[in-house]
Formats: C-alpha cells, sequence, structure tokens
C-alpha cells in the first residue's frame, strides 16, 4: 500500500509541452509519475524517458486518451497507490491546483473521485453538449471532459476492470461506471489554461464531434441514472 | 426432365457438401462449425422438400411463401453479423488490455534492467564496493 500519490500523464504527440510540464512536476515530494505514451508518433517517448525519476509505459498501439489512462490505472492498481491524479500533457492543468484537488479530498473523506472543473473554458458547442449530457444521464457534473481527477483506490479499483476497457472517451461512461458502482464524485472549481500543444482529442473534426455526440448519446440512454452532485467550495 | 425437387435437392445438398467439406478439411471449426452445419441442415431441406415452406406458410398465415424463405434468411444474417460485432467487441478489449499489460511489462522490465546495471562489477576489488556505498 503506497502512501505517494501516482500522477498519471497521457501522451499522444505532446512533444511541445511535455518536458516543461515533466520539469514542474519532478521537483515536487509525495509525488509518483508516470507517463503513458499512448504510441506518439513524434519525440514524446525520448522526452519522458529521459527523466530518470518517470515510469514510462510505452503503448504499442495507439489506445486513445481513456486506453491511456486506464494502463496508468492498471499500473496503479497493481502497485497498491492510494490516490492517483490523471492530469493531461497539453499544458491545460496547473500543477498549483493539484493541491487543492488534494485538500477537498481530505475534507471531504467519503468523497471516491474529486474532478478538477473549468465550467468557464471552452465553446458554445461544448457548453451545450455539457448540458445534454447532464440531462440525458442524470450525472451531475458541470465539466464533464476534464481530465484533472483525483481517484482514491475504490475508484481505481472500478475503473481498471474489462467494462472500463469498452470505453471510447473518459468522461461520460467514467462517469456512469463510477454512478453504476456507487461512488461519490465531487467538482471542485480549478483555473485551466488554453492548450499548449496539439488539439482536442475529442473536437478536433467536425466528423468526430458527431461520432462523439451518437457514440455517447448511445451510452447515456443505455445506463444513465440521477446522480447527486455536491461541489466543493 | 428432372422435377424441381430433384433440381432443388441437388442444390441443397451440394451447399450443404461443400460446408461439410470445409469443416472437415478444417477450415471452420469450432462454434463456427456448428453454426454452419445447422445451416448446412436447412439448405439439405429446403432443397429435398421444398414444399414443406407452403406449410408452414400457410400455418403462419403467409399468403406468398417464398417471402417466408427470404425473411427468415435475412434474420439469419442479420443474427450472424451481431454475433460477429460482439466477437469483434470481446476481440477489441482483449487485444487493448494485452497492450497495456505489455507497456506495464516492459516499464516494470526497464527498471529491472537498469537496477542491474548499477550493481557493481563481481570483479572488482571488496575496497572499492565499501567506498561507494
Amino acid at each position: 500500500m503506497l502512501e505517494k500519490t501516482l500522477i498519471i500523464i497521457p501522451v499522444f504527440n505532446e512533444q511541445d509541452s511535455l518536458k516543461e510540464l515533466l520539469d514542474s512536476l519532478v521537483v515536487m515530494i509525495g509525488f509518483d509519475i508516470v507517463v503513458v505514451n499512448d504510441a506518439s508518433t513524434d519525440a514524446s517517448l525520448d522526452i519522458a524517458s529521459a527523466f530518470p525519476g518517470v515510469t514510462v509505459l510505452p503503448l504499442h498501439i495507439n489506445l486513445g486518451a481513456w486506453g491511456a489512462i486506464q494502463t496508468g490505472l492498471r499500473y496503479a492498481y497493481m502497485k497498491g497507490y492510494q490516490r492517483v491524479l490523471t492530469m493531461d500533457g497539453d499544458g491545460q492543468h496547473h500543477i498549483e491546483e493539484i493541491s487543492k484537488l488534494l485538500q477537498v479530498a481530505r475534507n471531504s473523506p467519503d468523497v471516491d473521485v474529486v474532478i478538477g472543473a473549468c465550467t468557464r473554458r471552452g465553446s458554445k458547442l461544448r457548453h451545450w453538449a455539457w448540458a445534454y449530457f447532464r440531462r440525458l444521464t442524470g450525472v451531475g457534473i458541470e465539466d464533464i471532459t476534464s481530465g484533472f481527477r483525483l481517484y482514491n483506490f475504490a475508484a481505481v479499483k472500478t475503473l481498471v476492470r474489462k467494462r472500463g476497457t469498452l470505453l471510447d472517451f473518459q468522461d461520460v461512461g467514467v462517469l456512469l461506471l463510477l454512478q453504476e458502482a456507487g461512488l461519490k464524485v465531487m467538482e471542485a472549481e480549478v483555473k485551466m489554461s488554453p492548450r499548449k500543444s496539439g488539439k482536442s482529442h475529442i473536437y478536433y473534426s467536425w466528423f468526430a464531434v458527431t461520432y462523439y455526440m451518437v457514440v455517447t448519446t448511445v451510452l447515456s440512454i443505455s445506463k444513465g441514472k440521477p446522480f447527486k452532485l455536491r461541489k466543493a467550495d | 426432365m428432372a422435377t424441381y425437387q430433384f433440381t432443388s435437392g441437388m442444390i441443397g445438398l451440394v451447399i450443404a457438401a461443400i460446408i461439410v467439406w470445409l469443416v472437415r478439411r478444417d477450415h471452420l471449426h469450432g462454434k463456427y462449425a456448428i453454426w454452419w452445419l445447422a445451416i448446412a441442415g436447412g439448405f439439405a431441406v429446403l432443397g429435398l422438400a421444398p414444399s414443406s415452406v407452403d406449410t408452414v406458410a400457410s400455418r403462419l398465415g403467409i399468403s406468398y411463401p417464398p417471402i417466408l424463405v427470404v425473411v427468415l434468411g435475412f434474420g439469419i444474417l442479420v443474427l450472424k453479423i451481431i454475433l460477429m460485432d460482439i466477437e469483434r467487441s470481446k476481440s477489441i478489449v482483449k487485444l487493448h488490455r494485452l497492450a497495456q499489460r505489455l507497456a506495464i511489462l516492459e516499464a516494470e522490465l526497464a527498471i529491472h534492467q537498469d537496477s542491474a546495471d548499477r550493481i557493481p562489477n563481481q570483479s572488482e576489488p571488496l575496497e572499492s564496493m565499501a567506498v561507494n556505498e
């Protein structure tokens, strides 16, 4: 059972922002870092491998952001980490907000997942999509697509199962799995920056947006049910 | 002149024989063989007793019996495609989980190799090992 928090960073072609992110993370005390390289075609793998304090999980086929995160969660589960933080490798998430998520988790020990939410970000389409899926699933989370999340061991144990492997995206499907397992999810408002490199994993083209909306709608209709929301102060 | 029963019977039996041959030669095996042997049986029955369709259709209230064969055939095809997609989904899950496991194992191997590289050479004098510690 490890007392440290494991930070999981799924990476796909993030060579422009990854070094700066890892430079900031490796000096933090109380954290282990895992970079899951999602079959990047740029120098991301070499950049991550150059950090001796960083564990790199090299995927040989591209599994997508959620597949890469689940790889990291499986590693965390095998090693017995009690807390796991996921964050993007594109520079959107602020390092200093990590302590906020940890503080919220400490103040609310009955909460299994704390989501770092930034509801000010995103286009009107993204906000409309959030509202649409909130109504469809009953999941009372404002920032459905945030990848800045802190999971406890119970949440990790739920998400590493085979059922989790079928998911295409890390948002609605993951939240519905957590809901189904009876786990509590809370949001904490955090600051986020525009992406420093790369493009959105979901909204990168109209075809991708349409595919995401259709697939997530089918998932929501088949699995959605009411969910309680608590927001951190 | 051959009757229509003979003609349809031969067609049905030839199809059934081809499927059985494929199974015998291991081109089809396991659960897929059972499925196709059942299809071969259906072809044989339809070929040898085509009037059985008329009997079944009239009992079901279908005025045009051939359409029963068409609808049943279409339904079986759709069912087969759904089963194939279910199988494919399971295969994708297995593939993804294997890829994840491989990535974790490679990371563990790299860590162990790195640790092994740090172990001093056994032929070195003991004094130098003590200084390093």
